[in-house]
């Protein structure tokens, strides 16, 4: 299974390098969608702010909370497609270098592996072979895909438990329904976050596999950078943002059985806040996943003009 | 240098890397502010909750409604200010990414020697920036109207209070929308980059 969820991220034989990418077609398309449904929920608040019964503006509120995080989750999800994208060229461009290089490479002797080295893009090693895989970037390989697959179907199930939320303001039963829609869409958002950051240690992953095999098709030492401290904080930001967002998740369940209008509307207060804050460390992972990515990439470049300028 | 179409791309040819463009050095000095800025700002939203959560429970008179009203705005307020700015560190972070690609394939191609193609700044790239620009204007404007809000409770009507927060929650996820919106078009233009780059070194390799 885990298999047949790598292979998509792969570029297919016979695949041509110069055509446009479908991923980033139906990426664009999902997230036009997601942006063109925020703004009919936008329309729904300004309607519900300027409406003078307080059950129908209410019940507005309900099912437009419930298709904004809709809106989100799908640009989220629109976003991993194209992280998809970006994985199958980076094999792609792997295969255009090695077969490029050879023939650009300079005429200079490479030496044996030198083990721990440092470079001015950080420490790394020095080796024969390409390094195995990092742990994490094997869990990213295993877990991007159901991450994805399951937050968006929570977000769409959230969806619909808001209509439901709606349906029930105007004989004052909605408590366990507006609870439920916020627990469940959010950790459909927590997990399709997480998602996107698999995607990006997988990215992370490729690139260093992938600098490894350009680097012993040629016959040269393989040099590869360390896990920086930017990679150890994203792992770190990330665990911790899913689990507050599976925290969050657990409270509002226990807040569905709160009976007092008083009582509930005290724990929505800090439930808000707290399901925003398991977000803002998710996305926090993911600003460290991308930092980490640019400083892997100019280490990357800067070797592949080494080996074209000196050979080894 | 010269402007040239080749393969689909419309390419700058020059006999030197050109670098970084402006608003990739941006994105290499602002990820950073902006990252610390949303790492201090969701915890301070989350605490003031707790005291606006204690603030509704134990609520008797009309002032404890006051006051839960303006921490709700304060508390929107500041929330918002860390998804602002993590999502300007995302951006940012995508922009260094695209410097990166920009400068490592200008170095290469220096360094093989002959002419430096540079992929001049595609659709995708200039909508990821607008998109970025709005959703922080309308983010930011949401974020400002909440302080302004929660400033007049006790002048304002609680009711004027609460259509405000309602109107500018719409505001708030518009912008969040935007930004996400932007992002994908950011990393649809790293897909480009990837493309226009497989292509051009295998020309290099080719005519060297």
């Amino acid at each position: 299974m885990t298999a047949r969820f790598d292979a998509l991220t792969r570029p297919k034989a016979g695949d041509d390098p110069r055509t446009n990418s479908k991923y980033l077609k139906v990426g664009l398309v999902l997230a036009t969608l997601g942006l063109m449904v925020a703004m009919v929920t936008l329309i729904a608040n300004i309607a519900a702010a300027n409406n003078d019964n307080p059950v129908t503006a209410v019940e507005t509120l309900a099912w437009s909370f419930g298709l904004t995080t809709f809106a989100f989750g799908t640009i989220k999800l629109a976003i991993s497609v194209i992280l998809i994208g970006i994985l199958v060229r980076l094999w792609a461009r792997v295969s255009s270098v090695k077969a490029a290089l050879p023939g650009l490479k300079g005429h200079g002797e490479a030496g044996s592996p030198r083990g721990d080295i440092d470079t001015d893009h950080g420490a790394a090693t020095e080796t024969a072979d390409i390094p195995e895989p990092l742990p994490i970037h094997k869990m990213a390989r295993k877990m991007w895909f159901p991450m994805v697959a399951m937050g968006y179907m929570l977000v769409v199930v959230g969806t619909i438990v808001s209509f439901i939320w709606s349906g029930k303001v105007a004989d004052g039963t909605q408590q366990a329904a507006q609870a439920w829609t916020a627990g469940i869409q959010f950790l459909g958002e927590a997990f399709l976050l997480a998602g996107i950051s698999f995607l990006l240690g997988s990215i992370l992953a490729a690139l260093r596999e992938g600098g490894g095999d350009v680097q012993k098709s040629l016959g040269l030492p393989v040099r590869t950078l360390k896990m920086p401290v930017t990679a150890k904080l994203f792992v770190a930001f990330m665990a911790l943002g899913l689990m507050v967002g599976m925290l969050q998740f657990v409270l509002y369940i226990v807040a569905a059985a709160v009976t007092s209008p008083q009582s509930f509307a005290a724990w929505a207060a800090w439930l808000g806040p707290l399901r925003e804050f398991s977000l803002g460390l998710l996305l926090a992972g993911i600003v460290l996943a991308l930092v980490t990515i640019g400083n892997v990439l100019s280490f990357q470049f800067s070797r592949f003009r080494e080996i074209v300028a000196t050979g080894k | 240098m010269t402007t040239r179409t080749a393969d689909g791309f419309d390419v700058e040819v020059s006999d030197h890397g050109l670098g970084y463009n402006a608003p990739q050095k941006m994105g290499d000095r602002m990820w950073a502010p902006m990252f610390l800025m949303a790492v201090m700002a969701f915890p301070v939203a989350l605490i003031l909750s707790f005291v606006r959560a204690s603030t509704i429970a134990d609520a008797s008179t009309p002032g404890d409604i006051e006051d839960a009203a303006q921490l709700g705005h304060l508390i929107a307020g500041i929330g918002f200010i860390g998804f602002l700015a993590v999502f300007a560190a995302v951006s940012f972070t995508i922009a260094r990414i695209l410097g990166r690609f920009r400068k490592g394939g200008g170095d290469i191609q220096e360094a093989v020697g002959g002419d430096v193609q540079t992929l001049k700044m595609p659709v995708t790239a200039k909508i990821f920036m607008l998109f970025m620009m709005m959703g922080m204007m309308v983010i930011g404007v949401a974020v400002a109207l909440h302080f302004v809000a929660a400033g007049n409770v006790g002048t304002w009507s609680l009711e004027s209070v609460e259509r405000w927060a309602r109107v500018l929650e719409g505001f708030r996820r518009l912008g969040v929308a935007m930004y996400l919106f932007g992002i994908a078009f950011g990393l649809g233009t790293i897909i480009n980059v990837i493309r226009f780059q497989s292509i051009r070194i295998g020309q290099l390799s080719k005519s060297g």
